[in-house]
């Protein structure tokens, strides 16, 4: 049995691309500096214009969101997978790149690597584009769509470029599908089922038509800030009315430390406890129950008293309700001290990917030892929380991560200084 | 259209699929097998070549062809 039981889970390398930046490095700065990337959407298929409707003309969108400028998919990755891979798939590939290499996974056999991919529905805008591109035309549909609008065909080139066998597949669990990913890749480890497993918050390439059903059902903003989208993004803000979409995707590569001290690693943090559960719940709200459950769970598993804990990463999106019932969750479950921020201030909500994107900002704050601002925290709902509203030196030692999605799903991770 | 222009159009869309065919001699009597296209890459090209000709036949008759010289004259026959 590869491993032995009692050692402990690192993590033992991160990747992130996000529409503040590309790879760790430019991610944490970008970060610790405020920087956000917030304006109307302009990549194709992100707003939807009525037939000969000029710009912004009647029953055109403006959806606010953050999309990535640019980013550089590596060499390693063939130009035929380049060429038919959706955008999902071309950050998916960028993200792992970085995490295989920070955690030097060249050494590593590869029937021993697992991959979990979490996010479900992920390719929507490809999808909307490739719909409308051979709408009246269907019989020369390209071919490889039949494999392309699977989401799990990121599976396949992932696997196929870094030659992963152990275990590969996507895991859909809504707004928490990162963490969930993370999650599903420290039981795989935890197991014995692979050495190593890889999380991937898969990029949501939200089409119009998914942002105009987050708008309808009211959970995306901006109705207040529809003409500053810079001031639209505002977690844990009076005048917060729903989450501000953000491109980006995360990766982080969990294993014992028995498997990673045979190379030449830095881990990040080990992984201390974690806990999920579900509200039994179809809809959108959140559940004070359930985010205290998974809390506590955490907690526990980890054997930290909440007083032990001195940094929360919380879900915070800006939702009205939400914010609210989280903050309440905290408080109760004795964590009101710990200094807490909000990376989908600066980074915006990436749906599937942003339970990974930030527990990358989570370990890589407690790297730098110390904590990012939030943006646009003007008039703070509750005062009485340790928020890190500016920059602060803080070396982390225990963290939780809070990851929610639709449908009743709540997650946390404690992650803790080595 | 002639039989030039579609081999024209062939060879165009195996480079787009292919990568390294950039510079390449293209020859009637070479495969777009032996050239480095797998099965999808192979009707992808064909695909993309029957869109830019506005040809809407099955796939599957120009399966038939065992080179690019041979798929020009299926393609050529059915406009």
């Amino acid at each position: 049995m590869p491993g032995s039981e009692s050692s402990p889970i690192l993590v033992t390398g991160v990747g992130v691309t996000s529409a503040i930046g590309q790879g760790k490095a430019g991610f944490i700065e970008a970060l610790l500096n405020g920087h956000s990337n917030f304006a109307a959407m302009k990549r194709p298929g992100r707003q939807y214009r009525p037939e000969g409707a000029a710009e912004p003309g009647a029953g055109a969108t403006r959806f606010l969101g953050a999309e990535i400028p640019s980013f550089e998919v590596p060499d390693i990755v063939p130009r035929t997978v380049v060429r038919t891979a959706s955008l999902s798939g071309q950050v998916a590939l960028t993200t792992l790149h970085e995490a295989w290499n920070d955690a030097r996974l060249g050494d590593v056999d590869p029937a021993r690597v697992g991959l979990v991919v979490g996010g479900s529905n992920f390719q929507q805008r490809e999808l909307t584009l490739t719909h409308e591109t051979f709408r009246g035309r269907l019989p020369f549909l390209r071919p490889t769509y039949g494999l392309s609008f699977m989401d799990s065909d990121v599976c396949g080139m992932c696997t196929e470029v870094f030659g992963i066998r152990g275990l590969a597949y996507t895991l859909g669990g809504a707004s928490a599908s990162g963490q969930l990913a993370v999650i599903h890749a420290i039981q795989a480890v935890e197991s014995g089922q692979v050495d190593v497993c890889i999380a991937l918050g898969a990029l949501m390439d939200l089409s119009y038509w998914e942002c105009q059903g987050f708008r309808a059902i009211g959970a995306m903003g901006s109705d207040v800030f529809a003409n500053e989208p810079e001031r639209a993004c505002r977690p844990f803000d009076k005048r917060r009315d729903g989450f501000i979409f953000g491109e980006c995707s995360g990766a982080v590569v969990v294993e014992r430390a028995s498997t990673a001290s045979r190379r030449a690693t830095d881990p990040y943090a080990r992984v201390a406890g974690w806990g999920v559960q579900m509200d039994a719940n179809r809809n959108p709200n959140p559940s004070f129950d359930g985010e205290v459950s998974v809390l506590q769970k955490a907690l526990a598993k980890a054997g930290f008293a909440p007083e032990a804990i001195d940094y929360i990463n919380p879900h915070g999106t800006g939702s009205s309700l939400g914010d609210t019932t989280e903050l309440r969750a905290i408080e109760h479950c004795g964590l009101k001290h710990a200094y807490l921020n909000a990376t989908k201030s600066l980074v915006g909500h990436g749906l599937s990917a942003a339970g990974a994107v930030e527990m990358v900002a989570t370990l890589l704050q407690m790297r730098a030892r110390r904590l990012h601002p939030m943006r646009n925290f003007d008039e703070p709902m509750d005062d009485s929380f340790n928020w890190a509203r500016q920059p602060v030196d803080h070396a982390i030692q225990r963290a939780v991560k809070m990851s929610l999605g639709f449908s009743g799903i709540n997650t946390a991770v404690c992650v803790e200084r080595l | 259209m002639n039989s030039q222009d579609i081999f024209a159009i062939v060879t165009r869309h195996a480079q787009e699929v292919v990568p390294g065919l950039e510079n390449h001699q293209f020859r009637p009597t070479e495969s777009l097998k032996d050239l480095g296209a797998n099965s999808i890459d192979r009707s992808e090209i064909v695909m993309m070549t029957l869109d830019s000709l506005s040809l809407n036949i099955p796939l599957v008759e120009t399966v038939k062809a065992t080179n690019i010289g041979e798929l020009v004259n299926l393609l050529h026959a059915r406009l």
